[in-house]
């Protein structure tokens, strides 16, 4: 297992230089706009345009340019430094990641816990009107786009200009070491829309995947066995219908932590999300390159710790 | 047929829920809508902010201010985009300022009185006030050398300020300065000021003199962090001098306290800066920026809302509600710019001035104008000087001259074939095989005003190709690239950057000023081969007139430019602010309309 593990990470890390090489070679070869003049500012003369060009060394050959910031990347964490706001792009993204994981685990802990009971309740209660209300609203909640939940809440329910005056408006993140009280107010109402569509889904993927363990021999041999029903379903259903749910929640997770980008924009919350969305409207390609390279970071981690969970879960699984 | 009931039953449930879903965003959609269609161009405009009381203000109290664009840079250095102006104006002291409600009045900040010139206008001598104080660290006197030192790190290539040669580059020894000592700029006691200049651009100075460029810096701490590539000062570490300051720790780092880029700014009282030393009353304790979030919700957020404006531009939609239904909350500050058609003067079929003339006639201005929101967002361009800026009116007013292809706001077609058939085409439609090269924005209403301009130039019988690109993108690749040879850009636009109108005609008009990259003459006017060397002779004079003669001077430009109509005005912009009901938000006329903080207060 230990040899398996180091063989994932070593792949995981060959992909991580991959996807460097191959955001470095479409943001550069590809340039929106030239780096200097984000830098120089608006108006800016040719001279300067000219020597800062010189000052980030956009003048060399792009494989020295690579080598750099491969170099700076490896030996120095340094991310590089944004064009447009003059800052380190390493301390916006240790700035930012905070409001990205209370968004994301606060979101991924309401999609699970109301989720999956829902899509448990659904299963065994397969064809009534409970099973049929809760996957219709479910299918109405996948359909939705995180956008327009995310205005229809807050228009519904935001102190500012909601009908309800219940949850406060956009702008009003602060962060956990802040104001505690505050934090959890201010992210209630994003957690619920960004969980919303995520419940729905995983709702109808624990039914589908209970309905189809429900019905094998081995739980036919556990009801013969006397166990109650609670047992049977949570304990021999769950443990294998649960597999699947583990991949798509790993996965899951870890694509919100590269950055949530409609809800962190619709919400104002200054999360990874927003600053890859400004970044991309400033042509900001370091923050661009940083932000890719993060969520690349976490979903690499997120399939290696799925594929070790996977052989906890479920006793078929091999690794040699 | 109990199954056929509960799928009956479920199906019911499922339309239920979907007209429920339905009926909200119809709703909502609805009173949204209803809300649009009201007919703003008929209706009484808009509170412009030409009124302002700068006193009487209530002291105390946290505004927050919304913005969804970040600043570009906060050193005084470096400066030069409208929200940075905000929180420059309001954290440092320039020479001078104009008031918030004037336009072109000059009022000394820094300084103690006005400029002496001298020596036929080669000298301009200024004296600053003695009981200035920088922020802590700093926390000694202001002095002229400290003055001094801001302006020569203008020219620090690690500073990178884009204004520096134009407006201080014929200081004796600034056009090869880099960073140090200039030769030009004396300090002979603490409290006086000398520029020696090169030729007589002395009123071109003095309106330069409230650049940022010339808040003062204390080199003893900002030194350290010039050396570094890029400047840290402005960026990490500031000194400030004006009544509020970002932010900062004891060693006057503000960056990821006072300010974190992309999220938040937050403006405190300078400990340093005591009431009656400057004109500013700084009625509010604190101001909280918040950077990002869309413009709808945060305009929506800020009209029910309190204690709060919104700073850039908001939505039509938000506008267009305030104005229906929370009138004094709504300002639309004129002399916000201006926009207009560039034209390829030196290239293709618009190298013909008659064609360019005939372009002008069959424009429809007012419809660009009513896409950009109507008269509550500007009036239709008419000339190159627009409201607020000097010469304006010997220009010709909101009128303007009235030349052929200026008197049809709406577009002529019938004029345009006159002017066409004056061109050489006799049929009164283009007759060549060039096809004309169009690029604009294609962000806001962009590609509508665009497709007004296709269509004029499809009834005047060109062929033609259009691309809609971001705006950097227009700007940077391609209008403000010569050796693109782009016929038409429709979306650009001017702001001054002070009263003079040289500020206002002379980079996008002056043949010589043009540049291979990032060019901002976007027709190339007056460029080799434009045959337009007499506008470039005349700007030249206006550039050196005395400031008695220089509004008439540059309105005879304007006039000129009008005759060889190089471009085609359509909007002199308004520019919409919201606030809330309980904010007396001042802008500042002379910045776009921008909120003065050091005057804002709360009711």
């Amino acid at each position: 297992m230990t040899a398996y593990i180091i063989r994932r990470i070593l792949w995981g890390l060959l992909l991580l230089v991959l996807v460097v090489a191959v955001t470095f070679l479409v943001f550069y070869l590809l340039p929106a706009a030239n780096p200097a003049i984000l830098r120089a500012g608006r108006n800016a003369n040719p001279q300067i345009i000219a020597t800062i060009t010189k000052e980030l060394g956009l003048d060399r050959p792009i494989y020295t340019q690579f080598w750099i910031y491969v170099k700076n990347i490896v030996l120095h964490l340094n991310f590089g430094f944004s064009y447009y706001y003059n800052v380190p792009v390493g301390s916006l993204l240790l700035n930012r990641l905070p409001a990205t994981i209370s968004l994301t685990v606060g979101a991924a802990v309401l999609w699970i816990v109301i989720g999956i009971p829902i899509g448990i309740v659904s299963a065994i209660k397969r064809r009534t009107w409970l099973d049929r209300m809760a996957m219709g609203t479910a299918l109405v909640f996948v359909s939705a786009p995180v956008f327009w939940l995310g205005l229809i809440a807050l228009l519904l329910a935001a102190q500012t200009i909601g009908v309800f005056h219940v949850f406060p408006g956009i702008g009003s993140y602060v962060g956990l070491t802040v104001n505690p009280l505050k934090w959890l107010e201010s992210l209630l109402l994003p957690w619920m829309v960004l969980s919303a569509t995520q419940c729905a889904i995983y709702a109808r993927l624990v039914r589908g995947s209970l309905l189809q363990v429900m019905g094998e021999d081995y739980i036919r041999t556990a009801r013969a066995k006397g166990l109650t029903e609670r047992r049977v379903v949570l304990k021999h259903g769950m443990r294998s219908a649960v597999g699947p749910l583990v991949t798509v929640l790993g996965l899951d997770i870890a694509a919100l932590l590269g950055g949530a980008i409609l809800t962190e924009s619709v919400f104002d919350i200054p999360g990874i999300g927003r600053l890859q969305l400004d970044a991309i409207g400033h042509s900001d390609i370091p923050i661009i390159q940083g932000t890719v390279l993060v969520a690349s970071i976490f979903i690499i981690i997120a399939n290696i710790l799925v594929d070790i969970a996977y052989a906890y879960l479920d006793p078929r699984v091999r690794f040699e | 047929m109990k199954k056929a009931i509960r799928r009956r039953h479920f199906a019911a449930a499922v339309l239920a829920v979907c007209i429920a879903v339905a009926a909200v965003t119809a709703s909502l959609a609805l009173a949204s809508s209803h809300k649009k269609t009201a007919n703003i161009a008929a209706l009484k405009p808009a509170l412009n902010g030409s009124g302002e009381n700068l006193t009487n203000g209530k002291r105390g109290g946290v505004l927050t201010e919304y913005q969804s664009e970040d600043f570009a840079h906060l050193d005084p250095g470096e400066s030069y985009f409208d929200l940075d102006y905000q929180v420059m104006y309001a954290t440092q002291l320039p020479l001078y300022e104009y008031l918030p409600n004037s336009e072109s009045k000059l009022e000394p900040m820094l300084a103690v009185g006005m400029p002496v010139i001298s020596n036929h206008g080669l000298t301009v001598t200024v004296h600053i006030k003695s009981n200035v104080h920088f922020s802590p660290p700093v926390n000694r006197a202001v002095t002229s050398s400290d003055v001094a030192y801001a302006i020569e790190r203008s020219a620090n290539p690690n500073v990178a300020n884009p204004y520096f040669q134009p407006y201080f580059g014929f200081i004796k020894g600034a056009a090869k300065a880099t960073g140090g000592p200039i030769s030009g700029i004396q300090t002979p006691n603490p409290t006086t000021i000398v520029f020696q200049l090169t030729q007589p651009e002395d009123a071109l100075l003095e309106g330069a003199l409230q650049m940022p460029a010339t808040m003062p810096v204390p080199k003893e701490f900002a030194s350290q962090y010039d050396a570094q590539k890029p400047t840290q000062y402005g960026t990490t570490y500031e000194a400030f001098t004006g009544p509020y300051m970002l932010k900062s720790d004891a060693t006057g780092k503000f960056a990821g306290i006072g300010y974190n880029p992309g999220k938040n700014a937050i403006l405190v009282r300078n400990p340093s800066w005591h009431v009656g030393e400057t004109p500013q009353p700084a009625y509010l304790d604190e101001i909280d920026i918040n950077i990002g979030g869309a413009s709808q919700t945060i305009g929506l957020q800020v009209l029910h809302g309190s204690d709060s404006v919104q700073n850039d531009t908001p939505t039509n939609a938000n506008v267009q509600l305030a104005y229906t239904q929370f009138y004094n909350q709504l300002q639309a500050v004129p002399g916000a710019g201006d926009h207009y058609v560039a034209l390829d003067n030196v290239h293709g079929p618009f190298k013909n001035v008659w064609l360019r003339r005939a372009f002008w006639a069959a424009l429809d201005r007012g419809a660009m104008l009513k896409i950009a929101g109507g008269s509550i967002v500007g009036q239709v361009g008419t000339h190159f000087i627009y409201p607020g800026n000097g010469g304006f009116a010997q220009a010709g007013g909101l009128a303007g001259p009235k030349v052929a292809w200026n008197l049809h706001p709406n577009g002529s077609l019938a004029a345009a074939q006159a002017l066409m058939k004056q061109g050489g085409f006799k049929s009164g439609k283009y007759t060549g095989s060039a096809v004309v090269k169009v690029v604009g924005a294609n962000n806001g209403n962009s590609p509508e005003q665009i497709a007004v301009v296709k269509q004029a130039l499809t009834e005047l019988g060109f062929k033609v190709s259009v691309a809609e690109v971001d705006q950097s993108v227009m700007y940077t690749k391609f209008c403000g690239t010569p050796k693109e040879e782009i016929d038409v850009c429709p979306t650009v636009g001017w702001i001054r950057d002070f009263a003079d109108p040289q500020t206002t005609l002379f980079v996008p008009f002056y043949g010589p000023a043009i540049t291979a990259t990032n060019n901002s003459n976007w027709g190339q006017v007056g460029g080799p081969g434009s045959g337009e060397q007499a506008l470039n002779k005349a700007m030249e004079q206006a550039a050196v007139a005395p400031a008695s003669k220089s509004n008439a001077a540059w309105a005879k430009v304007d006039e000129m430019l009008v005759n060889q109509a190089v471009a085609v005005p359509w909007i002199f912009d308004n520019q919409p602010y919201i606030e809330s009901a309980n904010v007396r938000g001042i802008n500042d006329l002379w910045n776009t309309g921008s909120y003065d903080y050091a005057y804002t207060s709360l009711k």
